[in-house]
């Protein structure tokens, strides 16, 4: 039995995308857990994990974050593939190999088909993590977006989140950590996912920072696949505080290329809407809008 | 005599930009010297130093990019001024004070008079902060800062004979505040005075991180201990490094993000425009925009 759960942060969010995608993805003994989420993004995942794990026909548990919508049909045979072998504790449907701390996207990125759902400017989609060029699933990662976490029965009983990272920032790549440090693999599968979210990648950049140190030190010299190695503090600090000049220094720049190709696309548009004619026509455009929206009104 | 210097590598460029711009400015015993070369610009700044150091009635040598335009026909009025106390050094029209690294503009910026002026998209001018005084915000102010953008520097004499770029450091990033701490630790200050300028530049901020990171290495090592604040930081170094790459992976993410927000925007105005020119009102009028269209061509 493949299980399904999710924490229940706001009861629309669980409606509009998580519950949909689990109603499609599930299979009629496929049992479904949702609790109202506690403390913690990884308090949450425990309770979860605590409810679901000692169940004896599970063949893998499902992690759903509630603004995530499967919209694969073919799921559940997807998640059997993927964990037909034993050694496989993890997949996940986007994730990267090279990855050295909790920005897991700064690493070579692969993924399935996730899409990016926006509602800012008038709502959109993306590709999920465009940017980063994604190599095609399936394939083994050392590390999975905590949108989707497919466990397999063994880490669902004998792995758990770390509940002192400060609002769960990380607590996926940490939780890939301690399943790689466990002997088993993480992977990612072609699941077909929508994420709904806004653009902006980090909410609260102070906390994010906190939890990345906090997980530096935690994983300094025991990280699975990477040699130890003696740490020269200085350089490694005097290299670090260029790269953060530099990266200010990128998104700064990012901000400007923004902007100048915001206002080419503005031009664009003025350049239609400034016209005479667009103008001497504005009342007929208006009373069409009036006419359709009482037709919508008349229809509802 | 106030002498303009500038290190050519792309003449067009110069043609451009700063050559119109010391044109205006000059006056008519300025002497204009330049130097083609492809190479460091410590190096070239250095060789315009010394062709101005021998020159006895020079008042200030002006060192400008290539792509630095000055807009002031007064320019060399308020250099003079700004020189006239013997006790300054050099001076810019955009400096910032708390500065730590060669990343000038995370200090407190305090002065910005300045377009800079871009090719991509389309072209356009993005407008810095005290361009124009009756729009500058209440920190926008002329006086002493730690450190210039070195796209435009105006040194005293005793700058020009005595202070030197240091060629140790690189090819091109940090000169500017390398070379402010060196004229501060020789006891002069480094001002920003009233003067203005279109820098024409890409929107490229930094077109070679790794060189950049390295010089921003090779300038934090030679001036801890040095100059407050330059070069040290608050914890242990393993403290520092990990909060730095903290915040480094936290910058970059915020790249992605103006990005993503960019694209979206992007979309949103494309949408519109498309709405628009698929309209009927759009279309119904086709005719007319072709006629007007056809009676500008015969003007």
């Amino acid at each position: 039995m493949i299980a399904f759960a999710c924490p229940v942060m706001d009861t629309e969010s669980y409606r509009r995308y998580a519950e949909p995608g689990i109603r499609l993805a599930a299979e009629p003994e496929s049992e479904l857990f949702a609790l109202a989420a506690t403390g913690g993004l990884a308090r949450s995942y425990n309770l979860l994990l605590e409810q679901t794990a000692g169940h004896e026909e599970l063949e893998a548990l499902v992690l759903v974050h509630p603004h995530a919508e499967i919209t694969d049909p073919d799921f559940c045979r997807k998640v059997r593939e993927a964990l037909e072998d034993p050694g496989v504790g993890v997949v996940g449907a986007i994730g990267a190999t090279g990855v050295r701390n909790i920005a897991w996207w700064e690493g070579e990125v692969r993924a399935g088909h996730v899409r990016h759902r926006y509602t800012d400017f008038g709502g959109g989609e993306l590709e999920a993590f465009s940017w980063t060029q994604p190599q095609p699933a399936p394939g083994e990662v050392e590390c999975v977006d905590g949108l989707l976490l497919v466990l397999s029965p063994e880490v669902a009983r004998s792995i758990r989140f770390d509940e002192s990272l400060p609002l769960g920032h990380g607590v996926d790549f940490d939780f890939c950590v301690q399943v790689r440090a466990a002997g088993y693999r993480v992977a990612v599968a072609d699941f077909h996912l929508t994420q709904h979210r806004a653009l902006e990648l980090l909410e609260d950049d102070s906390l994010w920072v906190e939890a990345h140190i906090r997980l530096g030190k935690k994983w300094e010299g025991r990280m699975p696949g990477v040699p130890k190695e003696d740490v020269d503090w200085k350089t490694r600090a005097r290299r670090a505080e260029a790269e953060r000049e530099s990266a200010r220094a990128f998104a700064h720049a990012n901000l400007l290329g923004a902007d100048a190709r915001v206002l080419a696309a503005e031009r664009a548009l003025e350049e239609v809407t400034s016209t005479a004619s667009w103008r001497a026509t504005g009342p007929l455009r208006w009373l069409n809008k009036l006419r359709a929206e009482r037709r919508s009104r008349a229809a509802s | 005599m106030i002498a303009f210097g500038t290190s050519i590598t792309r003449p067009e460029v110069f043609r451009q930009a700063a050559e119109p711009g010391i044109r205006r400015a000059a006056e008519p015993d300025s002497e204009v010297i330049t130097v083609e070369a492809p190479g460091s610009i410590f190096h070239s700044y250095n060789v315009l130093m010394e062709r101005a150091a021998a020159r006895d009635d020079l008042e200030a040598l002006v060192l400008l990019h290539q792509d630095a335009e000055i807009v002031d026909a007064d320019f060399c009025a308020k250099v003079r001024q700004a020189l006239s106390d013997p006790d300054v050094g050099v001076v810019g029209c955009v400096g910032a004070v708390g500065v730590r690294s060669i990343a000038w503009w995370e200090g407190s910026v305090a002065l910005a008079s300045f377009v800079h002026r871009y090719e991509e998209h389309g072209g356009g001018d993005l407008t810095a902060f005290s361009w124009a005084w009756e729009d500058a915000p209440p920190y926008a102010r002329t006086g002493e800062v730690d450190t210039l953008d070195g796209f435009l520097l105006a040194l005293s004499p005793w700058v020009v004979r005595n202070v030197r770029f240091d060629e140790s450091l690189g090819m091109l990033h940090g000169y500017d505040f390398d070379f402010c701490l060196q004229v501060r630790e020789a006891g002069k200050k480094v001002m920003t005075a009233d003067f203005r300028a279109i820098h024409h530049h890409s929107l490229d901020l930094v077109s070679d991180p790794e060189t950049w990171i390295e010089a921003h290495m090779r300038i934090a090592e030679k001036w801890d201990g040095r100059m407050p604040g330059v070069g040290t930081g608050a914890g242990t170094w393993e403290e520092r490094a990990r909060r730095a790459e903290a915040e480094r992976d936290a910058a970059r993410a915020d790249a992605y993000t103006k990005r993503l927000e960019c694209d979206g925007r992007i979309a949103e105005l494309e949408r519109a425009r498309a709405e628009a020119v698929n309209s009927i009102s759009w279309r119904m009028t086709a005719p007319l925009r072709l006629i007007s269209r056809a009676r500008a061509g015969a003007r």
